[in-house]
């Protein structure tokens, strides 16, 4: 029988077991900390209880040691139990509109996904128009982009990233070296971050922020009009984008025949054009349409919620395939965010928080702008877009309030720059996957994605500055 | 009959390394095994971070680590390819393996059930603060192993 000894130091041994223990309690003891200290002047003691839970969801959040989903089912479970709101009404915000849409955006996109439609329209987009190195790698970098406009940017990332592989095998790319296959990769990510900008779809994440500014304030902000604020924004980033790319990494092959072969041998395994793929393209396009005319009427959530309904009344789908494409953690992930949303401004803690901490540098509403902004892209580096939001928007709204500033914009400075992680893998999972490849690594994807996170933010804040008046949109009410 | 094991992963090939096993090999009149090392990580760190960051479904999370483990499986083809070819070049006896699993017991139980006599191992390249919190598993493969272990640096 062999013995096993470690021979690092014992003080290094203790604290590397003991990390994980010792990260609990300490969360524990923050969230007593803050319960049983005096409450400070001008709040609440709902709204220490509220901040109090805030505090530790942030923590949990930004470390992500416990899945996201259970997180905010953690603020769910403690409002209602601190008193900081009633039961009935911490489970009534559940039903809000935004987590029905998201449902129904997810089950729609898991639909396309099934028929198959989204796989052939890639492959005929990139085999059209990828006729020479640079137009392929154009065409990866807008097709990512377009299809992030209609679907989740990540199951983009997903669906295209075996056949980005598969191009840069028969293309005879070495990992790690070709620069063209840095391109591809990149171009595939990048893109997917660029368009999940672009609607409420992409990111899936401006649902939430929506949800949250109408529990808040009442205020909405309609599909439409969110697509062409943001508009030049996802214009100037693709020229950027595929800018920097190309400057990072010349191109470095010569054609692309082989590339060609694998996509038609692709869509050759495809088959003909099924009448399920018509069938669910047509759903598909008709709900963006209903989105666009009568999602201010009906809710948009009505909209994605009907076309369901037809999905499954003419048996395009059916539960089980849906089951497998839909994570139903994200319920629980936006309905958790929305009622700690709630128990922040209900509470009062909110404009407290904002009146102690950000209050006086956010001397104007520009400032604000660009202080939230930054901080959103600056924290979506580091964690998930969605919680992002969950962390910031609170707080901006209390602030909107002090500063006469329309909730409507500071909720647009927050969930557009919390999508825009170029830099690392842990924010975005488009990002993780292209450097599974090996043919990216890290470092890589810091360094343009740095360049990229810096020229995200100055254009996010220039289009804010000159396109939005246009609009009619304003930093101030 | 003697035996050299040198083992390459996912996350690290040397020619150095390859070279080394071949020569060290012909030089004890041994055979070589090539063991080839998938680690399935990378691919279940992916599929966790779709399934919590990104709220997407099972479906499209398997395919896509499944996706990842196929191109890694075909690296480690053409990875022991290439041994193969150092092997026949040198008239050496080799043996290809291709295992998924945990590094450090993979290998330890081969090095024990093979009788390995030296041991090859790669290693990633690590900055010596983080080498001083977390060991590489190659260099607990040499402290735990029963026969000489060789360490190179990936690259």
């Amino acid at each position: 029988m062999s013995v096993e000894i470690d021979t690092r130091p014992i003080w290094v041994i203790l604290l590397l077991k003991a990390s994980r223990p010792a990260f609990y309690l300490a969360v524990v003891l923050i969230f007593w900390g803050l319960i049983a200290m005096p409450t400070p002047e001008g709040l609440s003691i709902g709204g220490q209880r509220a901040i109090a839970i805030f505090a530790v969801c942030l923590i949990l959040w930004v470390s992500n040691i416990v899945p996201l989903a259970i997180t905010s089912l953690f603020a769910i479970v403690l409002v209602p139990v601190l008193g900081v709101l009633p039961k009935k009404e911490t489970y009534a915000l559940f039903g809000n509109e935004a987590v029905f849409f998201i449902l129904g955006a997810f089950i729609l996109a898991g639909a396309v996904m099934h028929s198959g439609i989204s796989n052939r329209v890639a492959l005929n987009i990139m085999k059209r128009f990828g006729g020479s190195p640079r137009t392929l790698v154009i065409s990866i970098f807008l097709l990512s982009a377009f299809l992030s406009f209609f679907m989740s940017e990540h199951a983009v990332a997903a669906m295209l990233f075996p056949i980005v592989l598969e191009i840069a095998k028969g293309l005879g790319l070495k990992p790690g070296k070709s620069n063209y296959g840095k391109l591809l990769f990149f171009a595939l990510a990048w893109g997917c971050v660029i368009g999940g900008v672009a609607t409420f779809l992409g990111g899936a994440r401006v649902p939430l922020a929506v949800g949250m500014l109408k529990e808040t304030t009442g205020d909405s902000i309609g599909f439409l009009e969110y697509s062409v604020a943001v508009f030049p924004l996802v214009v100037i980033l693709l020229a950027a984008g595929y800018l920097i790319l190309t400057k990072f990494f010349p191109i470095d092959i010569e054609g692309v025949g082989s590339a060609r072969a694998v996509l038609e041998r692709r869509i050759k395994g495809l088959g003909k054009f099924s009448i399920n793929e018509y069938a669910t393209g047509t759903v598909l396009l008709f709900t963006i349409i209903g989105w666009i005319a009568f999602g201010e009427g009906l809710g948009l959530a009505t909209v994605a919620l009907s076309s369901v309904v037809v999905l499954f009344v003419f048996r395009l789908v059916k539960w089980k395939d849906i089951e497998e494409y839909v994570n139903w953690g994200i319920i629980l992930m936006y309905g958790g965010a929305i009622v700690l949303g709630a128990a922040l401004d209900k509470s009062g803690a909110a404009s407290w928080l904002v009146k102690s901490s950000v209050g006086d540098w956010a001397g104007s509403p520009w400032m604000a702008f660009a202080l939230f902004s930054f901080l959103s892209i600056l924290l979506t580096a580091a964690m998930s877009n969605a919680a992002v939001i969950a962390v910031l928007l609170p707080v901006s709204l209390g602030l909107a309030s002090k500063l006469s500033m329309d909730p409507v914009v500071l909720t647009y400075a927050i969930a557009v720059p919390a999508g825009l992680d170029f830099m690392f893998p842990m924010g975005t999972p488009a990002i993780a996957i292209a450097a599974s490849s090996n043919y990216i690594n890290v470092k890589e994807s810091a360094k343009g994605g740095f360049i990229m996170f810096v020229t995200a933010w100055a254009v996010f804040n220039l289009v804010a500055a000159w396109w939005w008046p246009l609009l009619g949109m304003g930093y101030s009410r | 009959m003697k035996k050299v094991l040198i083992v390459l992963s996912t996350s690290g090939t040397s020619e150095e390394a390859i070279d080394y096993a071949v020569k060290r090999a012909k030089k004890d009149g041994a055979g070589l095994v090539a063991l080839y090392l998938l680690e399935m990580g990378l691919a279940s760190e992916i599929f966790d971070k779709f399934s919590d960051i990104g709220f997407i479904g099972d479906k499209p999370s398997t395919q896509l680590s499944e996706s990842i483990m196929k191109e890694y499986r075909q690296r480690g083809y053409e990875e022991l390819g290439k041994v193969q070819i150092r092997a026949m070049e040198e008239g050496v006896d080799f043996e290809p393996l291709m295992e998924q699993g945990d590094f450090m017991q993979r290998v330890l139980s081969l090095i024990k059930t093979m009788d390995v006599s030296t041991a090859v191992l790669v290693k990633r390249r690590k900055r010596s603060f983080v080498k001083y919190f977390s060991r590489s598993m190659a260099d607990e493969v040499k402290e735990k192993a029963l026969c000489e272990v060789v360490l190179f640096e990936e690259g």
